[in-house]
């Protein structure tokens, strides 16, 4: 168990890049926490100053009150699982998980007990006496996960653990790490650039990009009131749609988003919020499941156009849209049909509008709150 | 018009036929190049071992006998009892006919402590090249340090120099540090040629390591040094082996430097001794390539040795492939 935190953290490199700059960040002792941003954002950096495999260039790293900036790996309680599972090819499944716990100079039978106890829970019992390479990537996944558990660590440490394996076994994997860090009651700390991974595991997300946090909040917050657009972009699919446009007053004296022939009367609270940009022009998101079809009048809080694509995805279904020279992606209810250049209105929920600044990217909405 | 055909007409070439004609052709070129080249290979060394067994005489004899027809270990025996007898002086070897095969080198009776030295040697110079070439190349390649890149072309710009041109610098040293004819000379003067060697050739390997198998080794409690021993070093076996086998052989048939540095039985090599033996007034074929094959069997029993661990896929199933 440990808390674990971040206090002005910088990395950089002897070729001059800057990983990340300024990390600020308090995990609670028992959280699951995600890091989610695009390759190269810092979110792996980030977890391999925590197991100290990289050091900390700037600032201090803090394990519950110990400053770790300069402790090795071997003697940080950590445990951590790689994208590529990093099984010891040499060494039998038994020999791989009880690894750890041999270099911690464990007894053979608190080594033996522990490995079979995990083996159990992974259902991975009967591989045990088998070599990494006889096992498939679900297999091999598992055992990484068990060299892991049995140390019984401080802080669990996963890198992208589910990147390889295929669609149906992540989603179940998924349900097994969610329910791992239940039992085992310790501190999660998880990197991903899946953004349905991140929704469905974190206590809370950390979202990165070029080194920077962009935001840190719970899944709702992250998905629902996102701070910047880059954020906003990250989660969602299809992405968030974007145009601009000005904020006008409308007919009954309600603040209005005005663009061509599109006026959408925005709700109190977000006129509330953006009485002093009136007048300007801002960045208007739209989420592509915060649409209905059909029942609203063409221009006010209806968006018109022509379909230019129809993809079907099982459950819904994608479709583009021609708006303004603009193509915006929306998903709809799978029943409706619809052909190319058909001429279509959506509603758009205007409790769930995104508004940004279009310069700075931030929310206008959220960040004012 | 309906009796046209719809399709061209069927070629009459036999494909199958002619596949298969190919495919014979190609597997004969292929044996018949793979024997003539095995040939070539073994050749010297068969006749090499043949000689070796056969009297001076029937070695003479034209055409040679491939196959000894009175097959004799008097050559190795002549070998083993060298040093026993009398010096072997020109007055004493003119009382013989050499054809017959009596003559014995008058370097003779070194040939084992030679032997020996090559093999101390040897053994050194494989020792201190694994002790010094493991850990440098697993820093370099595993370790971003300052310097790192200069130091492989450094490592690299030290073998493009000929070892000609270093004898006399060499000697120059070994000559200052008082170790002309001593077996240190030599083990010195070769780990300078073959640490760069071994260092570069395991550099390659660990490079081709994953890193994560290094980083989950240290997370899972394992110091950098204790990495490299207990994940590193089972994994690099054919790269350890491929160091050791180039190391022995090299200091095994080295001939240049150890003429150069050593000068008595204290500290003379294999490959110089068997030179001497050309050097007197008469050479003994017989003796010549009984010994021969002794100097052949230290590296063939080492190559048998450490070629099972000469084996590909040892790193399958580390990381997703």
């Amino acid at each position: 168990m440990a808390r674990i935190r971040f206090t002005n953290v910088n990395k950089k490199y002897a070729n001059g890049f800057h990983a990340v700059r300024d990390l600020n960040l308090d995990i609670e002792d028992r959280e699951f926490i995600v890091l989610l941003g695009p390759s190269g954002c810092g979110k792996s950096t980030t977890l391999n100053m925590i197991a100290g495999l990289e050091e900390v260039s700037d600032g201090e790293l803090i394990f519950d009150e110990q400053v770790v900036n300069y402790v090795p790996p071997h003697k940080r309680d950590v445990a951590m699982v790689f994208q590529s599972y990093a099984l010891y090819p040499h060494k039998t499944v038994y020999d791989n998980i009880g690894f750890g716990l041999k270099m911690r100079n464990a007894s053979k039978e608190v080594i033996d007990e522990r490995v079979r106890d995990a083996a159990q829970k992974l259902e991975i019992s009967h591989l045990l006496d088998r070599r990494p390479s006889q096992l498939s990537g679900g297999q091999r996944q598992r055992v990484a996960l068990g060299r892991a558990m049995v140390r019984d660590p401080s802080v669990f440490l996963m890198d992208e653990p589910l990147s390889n394996l295929d669609a149906a076994l992540r989603i179940s994997m998924r349900a097994e790490i969610k329910e791992l860090h239940r039992t085992m009651e310790t501190t999660f700390v998880y990197v991903t650039h899946d953004q349905a991974e991140a929704l469905t595991l974190a206590d809370r997300i950390v979202v990165m990009n070029d080194g920077v946090v962009q935001q840190i909040g719970t899944p709702d917050d992250i998905y629902e009131r996102p701070s910047n657009t880059f954020v906003a972009s990250f989660l969602g699919s299809p992405p968030i749609n974007y145009f601009d446009g000005a904020l006008e007053a409308g007919p009954d004296g309600e603040m209005a988003f005005i663009r061509d022939g599109l006026r959408l009367l925005l709700p109190a609270d977000y006129a509330a919020r953006l009485k002093e940009k009136m007048g300007r022009v801002v960045r208007l998101g739209i989420r592509a499941e915060d649409v209905v079809e059909g029942t609203a009048e063409p221009g006010i809080n209806a968006l018109s156009g022509t379909v230019t694509s129809v993809l079907p995805v099982g459950s819904d279904q994608y479709l583009g849209m021609d708006f303004g020279g603009e193509e915006l992606f929306f998903r709809v209810g799978k029943d409706l049909r619809h052909a190319f250049g058909e001429k279509i209105t959506l509603a758009v929920d205007l409790s769930r509008l995104h508004i940004f600044d279009r310069e700075s990217g931030q929310s206008l909405i959220w960040n004012a709150a | 018009m309906s009796d046209m055909p719809i399709t061209p007409p069927v070629d009459r070439i036999d494909y199958r036929r002619r596949q298969k004609i190919g495919r014979i052709v190609q597997r004969l070129v292929i044996l018949i190049s793979a024997i003539l080249l095995t040939a070539y290979v073994l050749a010297p060394v068969s006749w090499l071992v043949s000689s070796a067994f056969q009297t001076e005489t029937e070695i003479v004899s034209i055409p040679p006998h491939w196959i000894p027809e009175h097959p004799t270990l008097r050559n190795f025996e002549a070998i083993f009892t060298a040093g026993n007898d009398e010096p072997v002086t020109y007055e004493t070897r003119s009382g013989t006919d050499p054809a017959a095969g009596d003559f014995i080198p008058s370097t003779a009776e070194n040939l084992l402590p030679s032997m020996a030295n090559s093999l101390i040697v040897a053994t050194l110079v494989v020792i201190l090249n694994l002790l010094v070439g493991v850990p440098a190349a697993y820093a370099i390649a595993k370790i971003r340090f300052w310097g790192r890149n200069a130091s492989v072309y450094f490592i690299l710009i030290t073998r493009v120099i000929p070892d000609i041109a270093l004898v006399v610098p060499f000697f120059l040293v070994i000559r200052k540090l008082g170790m002309l004819d001593t077996l240190g000379s030599l083990v010195i003067t070769y780990l300078a040629i073959t640490v760069p060697f071994t260092v570069f050739i395991l550099i390659q390997y660990f490079e081709g390591l994953p890193d994560e198998l290094d980083k989950a080794a240290r997370v899972d409690g394992c110091s950098r040094f204790q990495a490299l021993i207990k994940v590193f070093l089972p994994l690099s076996m054919p790269s350890l082996v491929a160091v050791v086998l180039f190391t022995f052989l090299t200091s095994w048939n080295e001939f240049l430097l150890a003429l150069m540095f050593t000068q008595t039985s204290a500290s003379q090599t294999l490959p110089i001794l068997l030179a001497s033996f050309t050097s007197d007034f008469t050479v003994s074929f017989s003796f010549l390539n009984a010994a021969g094959v002794l100097a052949v069997v230290p590296p063939v029993i080492v190559a048998i040795v450490f070629e099972r661990y000469i084996v590909s896929g040892l790193t399958a199933g580390a990381v997703k492939g």
